[in-house]
């Protein structure tokens, strides 16, 4: 892992060397994102550039990670960019804690610092006593309106499952928490609740012997679309076909399965616009706007057939 | 030479006896949950065990090879997420019939796999490096390349036939299950039946013995690392044909797997000592104890717990055995 570290930072040390020489009076927004080799990101990513190609008034500097806790490269990248004095540093935290007191850091230097995707930790913020406002989605809302989807067509007593993506991961909290809510709400009845670590290969194999353990399931809310496709193969494999799976993230490989309704529903929230968004936001404060407070929900969106 | 195919011929017989061993392990452990649970003998759940052993058996076959002599991969996973783009990329080419696009896939990802087998092999042997570095350069090379190849997008919608294959049943055996069990029973003709794997053995045991003896230890180490990223380009079309999408991110931490169940099959890390046939059981052990403690309901924590304890126990049983070996 040290080897992979020393490359990044070696590049990223060139980018940012570069980007200074380039610098001009256009404001300059730091961009930190969480794993490029996630799907989602990746997205986010593409739609920022689009983004600050289309506006063209200002200057944007973004900076991926390896994977989805490599906050130790998260907090370098910030520390290089108040060296820097980026005017505006936008960020999806890879820990809602460790991050923090960095981002505070930055803050002090004079940054319009904005975190966008996973808010950071309440109890932190507090105990380092540092306001900052929150800009993303409602996983937990999300989560719950996929919940009911299939609670509504289960009706009440449904049988369920959940898959849960990684222990202790603010998102995968927040989704679990959401689909709770849906089945307390509707009466619902949990048989198992499940981590298979957002992966389709453990997904599936985790869900059948769940399956073999409960033949009696009705219905399956999974965490994120790739765990939900392990899910449907399990499923087709079994030779279920009476059993309602709901995902989460909008995924291009679930398109098809909601077409043909192996899959009930799954939840957009828009990543592709979601750091353009809190680019947007960054820079009306930059520009003289009022500062952002609490939380900034941004949209999501049910996908049905 | 006739040393070494002395010493290799007691190790074989005595390999026996320890997989003997874990074969009673395994047996305990599943008496243990057909007691205890409803479901665990149902014919449904025994088809599951066998399709969700497959993949991690597949590669550990490969991995059996690498730590005969020795050596370590720590590539295996990245190789097949590698392997499994690679071929996915191949199956979702335009204007071709679907018998072509498999056949040209199942090329692809088996070429990928090899390819990277023989890099791992070609570089630690030639400059005698430690495989356990090697390996792990190509464990970033390969998932980097994965994720560029994609654009970190997962790649789905194969031919029918293809996505079929993955779940066909043979008498409740799931088709794919029956592919890695042929591997095991090819694995097994090689390291014992041929002499090849006698002085795969023998590398383990003594390398500079093998060398002094005459053979070209180069092409025989090179060799195994090839067979081991051979299998994750296997173990990569099973998975595509299992879930039907091809994930630039698959198979994080598969060869920690593989590795464990190599270990617990009581193949020794040094080397020299072991057999395939104890990989299938430990492959087993870990497959069994996941599916079961799963039906026993118990936390997905204690479950982590509970595996990592059976590995120690595993070394530890090895460290005796290696004892009484010599």
């Amino acid at each position: 892992m040290k080897i992979q570290h020393t490359i990044k930072y070696i590049a990223l040390g060139v980018a940012l060397g570069f980007g200074t020489a380039q610098a001009d009076d256009k404001p300059v927004v730091g961009l930190i994102m969480k794993s490029l080799a996630n799907e989602f990101f990746q997205n986010m990513l593409e739609g920022a550039e689009a983004h600050a190609e289309e506006r063209g008034d200002y200057e944007l500097k973004a900076v991926g990670m390896q994977n989805e806790t490599d906050f130790e490269s998260q907090i370098n990248a910030v520390e290089n960019f108040i060296t820097q004095g980026v005017d505006a540093i936008v960020v999806a935290p890879a820990d809602s804690r460790a991050m923090v007191r960095p981002l505070k850091k930055a803050a002090a230097a004079g940054i319009t610092v904005i975190n966008f995707d996973v808010a950071l930790d309440a109890d932190a913020k507090k105990q380092q006593d540092f306001e900052l406002a929150f800009v993303g989605p409602d996983n937990r809302g999300g989560a719950k309106m996929a919940g009911d989807a299939l609670a509504k067509a289960l009706g009440e007593g449904g049988k369920v499952v959940i898959v849960e993506g990684n222990p202790g991961a603010d998102n995968a909290t927040e989704r679990r928490l959401g689909f709770e809510d849906s089945i307390a709400e509707y009466k619902l009845e949990l048989l198992d609740s499940r981590t298979a670590h957002w992966e389709t290969e453990e997904a599936n194999s985790v869900f059948s012997t769940m399956l073999t353990a409960h033949p009696e399931i009705q219905g399956v809310m999974a965490a994120n679309d790739s765990m939900a496709v392990g899910v449907v193969k399990a499923l087709e494999a079994a030779g279920r076909d009476d059993i309602l799976v709901v995902g989460f993230d909008n995924i291009n490989a679930v398109g098809p399965m909601i077409a043909d309704g192996r899959m009930l529903a799954t939840v957009d929230q828009f990543g592709t616009a979601m750091a353009a968004n809190a680019i947007d936001q960054a820079l009306e404060v930059v520009a003289g706007g009022a500062p952002l407070e609490g939380w900034v929900k941004t949209p999501i969106e049910l996908v049905t057939q | 030479m006739t040393a070494t195919t002395k010493t290799s011929h007691k190790y074989s017989a005595k390999s026996i006896l320890e997989s003997f061993g874990i074969g009673i392990a395994l047996l305990l452990l599943i008496v243990f949950f057909s007691v205890t649970t409803e479901h665990f003998l149902s014919s449904n759940n025994i088809t599951n065990i066998l399709s969700q052993v497959t993949i991690n058996l597949i590669l550990a076959i490969g991995m059996t090879f690498v730590i005969l002599i020795g050596g370590i991969d720590l590539s295996v996973g990245s190789v097949m997420a590698f392997a499994a783009v690679v071929a996915g990329k191949a199956i979702s080419m335009e204007g071709f019939g679907p018998a072509e696009l498999i056949t040209v896939a199942i090329i692809a990802g088996l070429a990928a796999g090899f390819v990277c087998g023989l890099l791992n092999g070609v570089i630690s042997a030639y400059w005698a490096l430690p495989s356990f570095i090697v390996t792990l350069g190509m464990l970033n090379i390969a998932r980097g390349a994965a994720l560029h190849i994609t654009d970190a997008r997962t790649i789905y919608s194969f031919p029918y036939a293809f996505e079929e294959f993955g779940s066909l049943l043979f008498y409740g055996i799931p088709v794919v299950f029956l592919v890695a069990l042929a591997l095991v029973f090819i694995a097994w003709v090689v390291l014992t039946r041929t002499v090849f794997g006698r002085i795969l053995y023998a590398i383990g045991n003594n390398e500079e013995a093998v060398r002094l003896a005459g053979h070209r230890v180069f092409r025989y180490k090179v060799a195994a690392y090839t067979i081991c990223g051979l299998t994750a380009g296997i173990a990569a079309i099973v998975y595509m044909a299992r879930l039907n999408i091809s994930s630039p991110i698959a198979g994080i931490g598969f060869e920690l797997n593989a590795i464990a169940g190599v270990i617990i099959g009581g193949t020794s890390l040094s080397g020299g000592r072991g057999s395939i046939i104890g990989t299938l059981l430990g492959v087993f052990i870990i497959g069994v104890l996941a599916n079961g403690l799963i039906l026993l309901g118990l936390s997905d924590f204690m479950r982590q717990m509970i595996t990592g304890v059976v590995i120690i126990v595993a070394v530890i049983l090895d460290h005796y055995r290696a004892k009484y070996a010599s």
